[in-house]
């Protein structure tokens, strides 16, 4: 016994060290961690902001699959976040009992916390229409702001933007206009005129519904993560990590549609059966796309070509949430922003406990959330880091050298992205980082 | 009576606090309330004009306690008052040593009052030598780091100008006919000749040139002094003590002085437009603020010159506007870079930036010192765009060239204001070192009465002249509009609503 | 000989394979003439993959499955010749030249099973496209 145990203690590393700038958080991914280090302080904090993004996208993604499937080409469609009762109450596919692949035990409708703020606000018991002018709701802005950031980037991987371009895809958006605009010889006077326009239009509508069936994924994930930890059910972050990895990886086939409902009819702009699955047409794009990339937020950086602020290869971006400086600079509107202020309506107890602790307390709330959020969704990379090494990769207990250096060298080309010095993932290490 | 309180207030309150036990709260509170009730005493009289006192006190000397208050001195003795009430509340909670601290600052009041309720030359030294020993003490013992060096140039400086008073204040007297009468009246009548006037003028010039300060004679205030002192000391002497020297300036060299004064003037405006020049060109190139403002009050100190050295009665409204729009920015001033520095740290300019952040910045002291910025930098509805008005204005038929390069001065003022608005308020907080609390109410309250004061003085003017409107009128040596030279003999003019220039007999 | 399918049937190690090509409804088309070139996974490839990877609704699982074929029948030799085979799915298929015999992330256990209507490599993991 005591033999083999001395025996594994002294068994040398099949691999020699990384000798990567990052390469103790590459020693820890292979070990099967995440960037995030592994302490109870961390894991307190990401699970309480997986909490509290997840009610807030409980909305994004009902209110993004209604204006994808309904509010549709509206010319005017100042209602557009005035969602109806029965996207607030369509099931989820992934919660409550109706549901074939059950990831919270919660129920499917929407819920009840984000129900309690859609009815009083910060302000209170007012008509929807008073709340939505003084703009006390749910920032709906921001998912906007993701979608045009995955519209705008497009190739990011997946066969989704190459069918937005496909002859099929133009027939279906025809049939969809022309049966939206029956009755209506002005807007279809219009298509006639600029079909690309409305061809365009209706592609930023397929991205829409794109990300409402992303996020319909995330948010039961994120109910669940919080349940679990409630009873006690993960040890560390790399727990919490795994959790989102097995979900990546049970949902990866969901298929990605866009489907056009005129009263009760169904008009399939993208149908199921072109094959678009949940990882590879919307969760790696929406990563890339918003956890990377995004665009500079106007106010903070000069768009002025001669000014040389923006990177001129797109590529380059570097306006993600990984990268991003936690300080809402400027005044409202800033993509963000408008998702912390979501999120501090949300917050867990426990979470709010920390906040109230440390800094200056309750007065810049908003300012630690923010990088609490930047903490979790560099876990929630890691998840998707490790599931793409799963996937494309060998096991991390491989015993082949070669494998391990495959892997190494998949760890240190991630790793090469945070080596610019806007990327957060060296401040995450400290627990200081507030 | 009611002048002597003026005096009996500190004086009492300085004797009183020692006593009280070490690490008590109310040394604090006691200066604080000193300083209020002689503000408000102040205030009981320029509502009721009190009679002048003159008696005996070494009558072999020639010294006479010989107290007025006129329109010249009142806003001074004011301006006193409520900046060191305003110290008070800038100094620190835990501040070190409070008894001596509080005891030295209310002696430095004494001596002010003194000096400027002084109506004997005498009495007058005596008051100005007694405000250069608490001063050094204060800056001596709970300066910065480079404090020492700093206090004895200082007291160097500040000897020799009192020496150099004493030279002219004793001749002044001896020279007269007619044994020794240091009173203000007897001075004021004299009949020296033109060379004799020269060279009392020069020896007054030296003295108070060093006190204002001009350049050449400021080498102990920007790059030690003012950085070295403490929040509420910098405050007390760039707002008043400093204004010692213009009123000395006014006192002994106009009013006393005119002819000698009228001759020189042309090198004196040239002073202070070179003043006004260099203080601005430094004040750009700081890298520190409590430098930066430093030679900011020399820069504004040499505009003051120019309009002393106009000597037109528009120029010497422009004088006593200065002197007290100045005393109240350059005091606010320094009380919020106190308290950046208190919070953050540090007051170099090249590690802050994004204060104005805010969740985590100073925002409430940051908008602050935008306004003090603006209002050193004259821009109208601020206290600062009346005094320089009024100075140029007053100025330009006098020596236009000279008032053309304090213009010129005055513009650059507002690079040095928004470059370090710019640098310090805008840009990026650093997260990892913006762990400070934000300010109390306590601690904003001195910088905001003065940002009050600062903004209603520049919508209505007459908070900074109209103490003194009369009182200016008849020192000055040109008119408004013409270049002759006109000397005027000081007259007893009564105004409607404010006391005239009180004379005895 | 016998069709690939037939083949698989009878070795016993790919039941979860089958299931999953009638549940993607490529039973007709794998039965088809072709020729094909199979990668195909054992059942513990695909026991080692996270639960409910392969639960997918037909046209997404299809995917999957079709990225494990080529068109074409290829032997080893001829395989390693490339280093990159474009699959039925789309996209390709990175094939290791030298010792040992591995394509994508996956090890070839027995390699150059003939068909009738094409060749079958026996692969240890299931290989995903990305």
């Amino acid at each position: 016994m005591s033999a083999t145990v001395a025996s594994e203690r002294i068994k040398a590393p099949l691999i020699p060290p990384s000798t990567h700038r990052y390469a103790d958080v590459i020693h820890r991914l292979e070990a099967g961690g995440s960037m995030l280090p592994d302490t109870p302080e961390n894991l307190k904090q990401i699970i309480g902001i997986y909490k509290a993004y997840a009610v807030p996208m409980d909305f994004y993604w009902r209110d993004l699959l209604y204006i994808a499937e309904r509010v549709f080409l509206n010319p005017l469609p100042a209602f557009k976040y005035f969602i109806s009762q029965e996207y607030l109450d369509r099931p989820n596919s992934y919660a409550g009992d109706q549901s074939q692949l059950r990831i919270w035990r919660g129920g499917e409708k929407a819920h009840p916390e984000l129900l309690e703020f859609m009815e009083r606000g910060e302000t209170g018991r007012m008509p929807k229409l008073l709340h939505h002018l003084w703009h006390d709701r749910v920032n709906m802005e921001f998912a906007e702001a993701c979608m045009q950031a995955m519209l705008w980037h497009q190739g990011m991987g997946g066969r989704f933007n190459d069918y937005l371009e496909s002859d099929a895809y133009k027939a279906n958006a025809d049939r969809a206009i022309k049966a939206y605009f029956k009755g209506n010889p002005l807007m279809l006077g219009l298509y006639a005129l600029f079909p690309d326009m409305f061809l365009e239009q209706v592609r930023q509508l397929s991205y829409t519904a794109n990300l409402g069936l992303f996020w319909e994924v995330m948010a039961p994930v994120f109910f669940e993560m919080s349940d679990i930890y409630d009873e006690g059910g993960f040890k560390g972050v790399p727990d919490a990590m795994d959790f989102i990895v097995n979900g990546i990886f049970a949902v990866a086939g969901r298929p990605i549609y866009h489907h056009l409902y005129i009263g009760d009819e169904c008009y399939e702009i993208i149908p199921k059966s072109e094959g678009f699955t949940w990882l590879y047409e919307a969760a790696l794009p929406y990563v890339e796309a918003v956890f990377y990339r995004t665009a500079p937020f106007r106010g903070t950086k000069s768009y002025n070509a001669q000014a040389g602020q923006v990177p001129a290869d797109q590529a380059d971006f570097h306006y993600g949430i990984l990268y991003a400086d936690v300080f809402p600079v400027g005044s409202a509107g800033i993509p963000p922003t408008l998702l912390m202020q979501d999120m501090v309506h949300f917050l867990p107890p426990y979470l709010k406990e920390i906040y109230r602790e440390h800094k200056r307390g309750e007065e810049d709330e908003l300012v630690q959330l923010g990088i609490t959020f930047q903490r979790s969704m560099y876990n929630v990379t890691s998840a998707v880091i490790q599931a793409l090494r799963c996937a494309l990769l060998y096991p991390l207990d491989d015993t082949n050298p070669e494998h391990l250096m495959a892997n190494r060298r998949f760890f240190e080309a991630q790793m090469d992205r945070f080596l610019r010095p806007e990327a957060r993932l060296p401040d995450i290490q400290s627990q200081n980082y507030r | 009576m009611d002048l002597l309180l003026l005096l009996l207030i500190p004086l009492l309150a300085g004797l009183v606090l020692p006593l009280l036990p070490d690490g008590s709260p109310w040394v604090r509170r006691g200066a604080l309330a000193a300083a209020l009730l002689q503000l408000l005493d102040g205030l009981w009289l320029w509502q009721h004009p009190p009679a002048a006192i003159s008696a005996g006190w070494l009558p072999q000397l020639g010294l006479r306690l010989e107290l007025g208050l006129d329109g010249l001195t009142l806003p001074l003795v004011l301006l006193a008052a409520l900046l060191t009430a305003m110290a008070v509340m800038a100094s620190p909670v835990d501040q070190s040593r409070p008894r001596l601290f509080f005891a030295l600052m209310l002696a430095t009041n004494v001596g002010l009052i003194g000096a400027f309720l002084a109506r004997n030359a005498l009495l007058f030294l005596l008051a100005y030598e007694l405000i250069l020993i608490p001063t050094t003490l204060l800056v001596a013992t709970w300066g910065g780091e480079r404090r020492a060096g700093a206090a004895i140039r200082f007291l160097t400086y500040g000897a020799v100008s009192g020496v150099a008073l004493l030279a002219a204040v004793l001749a002044l007297g001896w020279l007269q006919p007619g044994g020794l009468n240091f009173s203000y009246t007897a001075l004021a009548d004299h009949s020296l000749s033109a060379v004799q006037q020269r060279w009392i003028l020069a020896l007054v010039l030296l003295a108070f040139g060093l006190k204002l300060p001009v350049v050449p004679l400021h080498g102990w205030q920007p790059p030690l002094t003012y950085s070295q002192a403490p929040t509420p000391v910098a405050m007390l002497m760039s707002g008043v003590v400093s204004k010692l020297g213009a009123y000395g300036l006014l006192r002994f060299g106009l009013e006393f002085l005119p002819d000698a004064w009228a001759a020189w003037s042309p090198w004196l405006a040239a002073v202070g437009a070179i003043s006004a020049i260099y203080g601005a060109l430094n004040a750009i190139a700081q890298l520190e603020m409590r430098r930066l403002v430093a030679y900011s009050s020399l820069g504004h100190m040499g505009m003051l010159l120019l309009a002393l050295a106009a000597a037109t009665p528009l120029s010497l409204q422009g004088v006593i506007a200065q002197m007290l729009a100045h005393g109240l920015i350059i005091a606010l001033l320094f009380c919020l870079v106190g308290l950046i520095e208190l919070r953050t740290g540090t007051s170099a300019i090249p590690e802050l930036s994004g204060l104005l952040n805010p969740q985590r910045g100073l925002p409430f002291t940051l908008g602050l010192m935008l306004l003090a910025l603006l209002a050193a930098a004259g821009v109208p509805g601020l206290a600062g765009f009346v005094a320089e008005l009024l100075v140029f204005e007053g100025s330009w038929v006098a020596f236009p060239w000279p008032t053309l390069v304090c213009l010129l001065a005055s513009g650059l003022t507002a690079v040095y204001a928004i470059r370090l608005f710019n640098r310090v308020g805008f840009g990026r907080l650093d997260n990892d070192r913006a762990d400070w609390v934000s300010t109390s109410w306590g601690e904003r309250a001195p910088a905001l009465v003065l940002t009050a004061l600062v903004l209603v003085a520049g919508l209505w003017p007459s908070m900074l002249t109209g103490f003194s409107e009369t009182a200016t009128a008849p020192l000055a040596l040109r008119s408004s509009d013409a270049v002759t030279v006109i000397a005027m003999a000081p007259a007893n003019l009564n105004s409607p609503n404010l006391n005239p220039a009180q004379l005895p007999a | 000989m016998a069709s690939i399918l037939e083949t698989a049937a009878s070795v016993g190690v790919f039941n979860t394979l089958l299931a999953a090509v009638d549940a993607a409804g490529l039973r007709e088309a794998l039965e088809g003439p072709g020729p094909f070139t199979v990668f195909a996974p054992v059942d513990d490839a695909f026991a080692a993959l996270p639960p409910g990877t392969v639960q997918t609704p037909p046209p997404q699982l299809a995917r999957i499955l079709t990225y494990h074929v080529l068109s074409g029948a290829y032997s080893r030799e001829q395989l390693v010749a490339e280093d990159s085979w474009s699959s039925l799915e789309g996209a390709p298929i990175p094939i290791r030249c030298k010792d040992p015999f591995e394509v994508k992330n996956a090890t070839v256990v027995t390699a150059d099973v003939v068909c009738d209507n094409g060749v079958v490599h026996v692969i240890d993991r299931v290989i995903l496209p990305g």
